[in-house]
């Protein structure tokens, strides 16, 4: 059987994993297996591309080219850097590999979504301004139904204040 | 020399010390395994200026390479620094309290490692202050964060809040009777993760444990250390029962007095054989069957580490030389 993420060569690994309750196999090379990561990456949690075969599986031959070639316009990284390093170069490689890193976050925190502390500053553009002030909305929801309205008023102040144009202070 | 050991705080029978840790990075700035050494030492030298125009918390800044390789290690022996950081000084730098219980190092894993230790049990007011500085250099950068995963760090392990919380535990008597290695499986369950605090082994040398939270992504500050302070009630409350039940035994008893005529009379002393012998010491005194102050106990516990020594001799002395001084001061601190 050929490899089946480059078809060029002899498939030696082979992958099984249950993905969304249904399992799942992978045949690949031994190229294409060291190169989809089949080592430890961030420190000991396991492999990125372990849970990540489901969607490697259901990619497209010129999506898998994009995702080799994908590359952090900040620092340059590129997504086969952060798996061999098992590290991230740049808050923009979180922006640029955000989907592809998703599964990983899972893997190792059991959840992708922030709770708790959040700057007083922050260098807010674009979405992830939007993201900010609806997420703070969502906390002065919960704060004026919870009746604290000590945090209610902060959170109103700073979601004014990013509304009006960024940067606080 | 750091006061977070002397053996005061609640707990203290079972707790050493409290230790916050939050990783930041500042936002427009490669995460430091893009840097090069001459940018690292910009930005250590920007955040430098930055918080000592306004040094409230009266930090000093230390430039690594300043550092003979035996104080770094030292420091990382005393749980100021961390092993990674005091093994390569290249661009790195800290920010350090007097009392060496707030440091900040500077281009470790990322940008900024604050952190803030206190002698026993002191979760909320390790974090109180670790928050504070927080905030204080919040205010003076902007860091990397995002709305959906939080503060973003170079290792994804540490996403969402950068915070790790941890104590510093002594277990002799789970040890002995074997329950910490259920123990350690469960607590892994819960979210958090427990390793021995001193030596690189898995072994928990001297029987100290360091016990901290896993997930920092989805999971508050506040709740994180819930949980740790929950968990650590309850190992607490298991060392206590064991300790009870097992004094009672004169094997126990018997162990404690050899332990002590041992450290109290030996011409040379490993650091292995010192922490072994220490833990039954600090079980005896706990529990009131040696003379011996608990202050006493932590201290040699910390300051007779292999590179503190040296860093003591003020240069490196061989194995040999060191079980000399190490067993000399710890019959000095025992007479």
């Amino acid at each position: 059987m050929l490899c089946q993420n480059c078809g060029k060569y002899e498939a030696t690994t082979h992958v099984k994993r249950i993905v969304n309750g249904e399992a799942a196999e992978a045949h690949l090379c031994s190229d294409c297996a060291k190169m989809l990561g089949y080592e430890d990456v961030f420190g000991g949690f396991g492999n990125i591309f372990g849970s990540f075969l489901g969607s490697f599986l259901g990619d497209t031959g010129v999506e898998r080219l994009s995702a080799r070639t994908l590359q952090c316009e900040k620092c340059g990284s590129t997504f086969n850097d952060i798996v061999e390093s098992g590290k991230i170069g740049c808050a923009k490689c979180y922006e640029t590999f955000y989907e592809k890193l998703l599964p990983s976050l899972q893997r190792i925190h059991g959840k992708t979504r922030h709770e708790g502390k959040i700057p007083n500053k922050i260098a807010v553009n674009g979405d992830s301004k939007k993201m900010q002030i609806e997420k703070l909305e969502e906390e002065l929801k919960a704060a004026v139904d919870a009746q604290n309205y000590e945090t209610a008023a902060t959170l109103r102040d700073r979601i004014k204040e990013l509304k009006e144009g960024g940067k606080n202070e | 020399m750091s006061k977070w050991y002397i053996g005061a705080g609640e707990q203290n029978d079972i707790v050493i010390s409290t230790r916050i840790r939050f990783a930041r990075n500042i936002a427009d700035y490669p995460f430091p395994c893009k840097l090069n050494t001459k940018s690292r030492t910009e930005l250590n030298g920007k955040i430098r200026d930055a918080v000592q125009n306004d040094n409230k918390f009266g930090l000093s800044f230390v430039e690594m390479k300043t550092l003979a390789g035996f104080e770094a290690a030292s420091m990382a022996e005393r749980h100021i620094i961390s092993p990674e950081f005091a093994s390569d000084a290249g661009g790195r730098a800290m920010l350090i309290s007097p009392d060496e219980d707030i440091c900040i190092m500077l281009c470790e894993e990322d940008h900024i490692r604050l952190q803030v230790m206190r002698p026993g049990f002191a979760l909320d007011e390790a974090f109180s202050v670790a928050n504070e500085i927080d905030d204080f250099l919040n205010s003076k950068f902007d860091f990397a964060f995002d709305s959906r995963i939080g503060y973003l760090t170079q290792c994804p392990t540490n996403l969402g809040t950068g915070m790790r919380a941890s104590v510093m535990l002594h277990l002799p008597c789970l040890t002995m009777n074997g329950a910490i290695t259920r123990l350690i499986s469960t607590v892994s369950k819960l979210g958090l993760t427990i390793r021995g605090a001193f030596g690189e082994g898995s072994e928990a040398v001297g029987d100290m444990y360091q016990l901290s939270n896993q997930i920092t992504l989805g999971i508050s500050e506040k709740a994180a250390i819930e949980n740790l302070k929950s968990i650590t009630l309850q190992l607490c409350a298991q060392e206590r029962a064991a300790r009870e039940e097992m004094i009672k035994s004169l094997d126990t008893e018997d162990a404690i007095f050899r332990a002590y005529g041992l450290l109290k009379w030996s011409k040379l002393i490993s650091t292995d054989e010192l922490m072994k012998n220490l833990s039954l010491v600090r079980l005896g005194s706990v529990s009131g069957k040696l003379p011996v102050p608990l202050k006493t106990v932590n201290e040699l516990m910390i300051s007779l580490q292999p590179a503190t020594i040296n860093a003591k001799a003020g240069q490196k002395l061989t194995p040999r030389e060191r079980d000399f001084e190490r067993a000399k001061e710890v019959r000095e601190s025992l007479a």
